[in-house]
């Protein structure tokens, strides 16, 4: 199939997404009303879904603050959690380099995990079809508003709710849901595990410095089991 | 109060530089680089460890003492969240479903 306009290649991305919307946006919701208890004003947490746009950083970052815990280490946290765009930024980038730099830093801050996987799932990096970007982008704008909107329900008619439904609880709920899909192979299970343990032990560190050490065993763990399980399983 | 403004934005500042920099890493320069195997290696165990260490502590702990019984309304409610996430892979399915077992087992230990 031959896509001979942006326009429809636009609109074909944009329908391909929309489903996905059932999952974003409730997340959003929950990440709006997250960030206002979090003591975020209306304003900054607007702020924060427009720049940082990345849900499961903003919804990780958020017990810090409520700890008041130091910049940088909020700053890490957001982007060990977003690492995995470090993967997809290294897929797209041979699909993508033929566009301008604008465009590229467009695709590049609009990119979302549903979205990624569907791109990905329909064009091999050596097809030559000229219009593929657009695709990306209209599925990527309708998961882009469906954020925005949602978050700012979220943010402004979160205030309505009252504090014994504990919603804050739907963060750490909405994080689990990301989180299972992840747990995709024996290593990785043994890393998260071996991450909560740390995490557990380590609670009462100062600065929250047992969230680092948990990151580093949950991937030394995970490194450990790969190679240990490598020689019988074969590769994938 | 102005502090906590001035940090609050930092904060935003800062996240939103980081997070298009794992967006943009490779996209952007447009050149042929290629992420090494080790990388790789390391980037898929890091967001799941991180994202487990978050949560584990969110649900075991309550007042900052460990509490591994049925009487815990957030880690039932998060164990069952588990079991949903696996078996539905639906964000909204885990959230109302964790949220309805976080207030009856709420309500049922008084």
């Amino acid at each position: 199939m031959t896509l001979r306009e942006p326009g429809s290649a636009l609109r074909e991305g944009a329908l391909a997404s929309a489903p996905l919307l059932v999952g974003i946006v409730p997340w959003g919701v929950v990440a709006g009303v997250a960030m206002v208890s979090a003591g975020l004003t209306q304003a900054q947490a607007v702020a924060m879904s427009l720049l940082v746009f990345a849900g499961s950083a903003q919804l990780a970052v958020l017990p810090l603050l409520i700890a008041k815990a130091p910049l940088w280490l909020m700053c890490a946290t957001a982007l060990v959690v977003n690492l995995r765009y470090v993967i997809y930024s290294a897929v797209l980038a041979p699909h993508f380099e033929h566009l301008s730099r604008p465009w590229r830093a467009l695709l590049s801050y609009i990119t979302v995990d549903g979205t990624f996987a569907l791109f990905v799932g329909k064009y091999r990096p050596e097809d030559a079809k000229p219009h593929k970007h657009w695709f990306f982008l209209g599925g990527s704008l309708v998961m882009w508003a469906g954020w925005q909107i949602s978050s700012c329900v979220g943010i402004f008619a979160g205030a309505l709710i009252p504090p014994s439904w504990s919603l804050e609880f739907a963060a750490t709920l909405a994080l689990i849901a990301v989180l299972v899909p992840l747990l995709f192979d024996r290593a990785v299970v043994c890393g998260a595990l071996a991450a909560g343990a740390v995490a557990l032990a380590a609670a009462k560190w100062p600065l929250n410095l047992g969230l680092l050490a948990a990151i580093a065993a949950g991937v030394a763990v995970g490194l450990a089991v790969a190679r240990l399980g490598a020689p019988r399983a074969g590769r994938g | 109060m102005l502090d906590e403004a001035w940090f609050a934005w930092t904060l935003i500042a800062g996240m939103g530089l980081v997070a298009f920099f794992t967006r943009a890493v490779f996209v952007l320069p447009g050149s042929h680089l290629r992420l090494p195997a080790t990388a790789e290696r390391v980037l898929r165990y890091a967001p799941a460890a991180a994202l487990m260490a978050i949560v584990v502590p969110d649900l075991a702990l309550v007042h900052g003492t460990l509490s591994i019984s049925i009487e815990n309304p957030r880690l039932v409610a998060g164990l069952v969240a588990f079991a949903l996430a696996a078996g539905t892979r639906s964000i909204l399915a885990t959230i109302v479903g964790g949220m309805t077992v976080l207030l009856l087992v709420r309500s049922l230990a008084g």
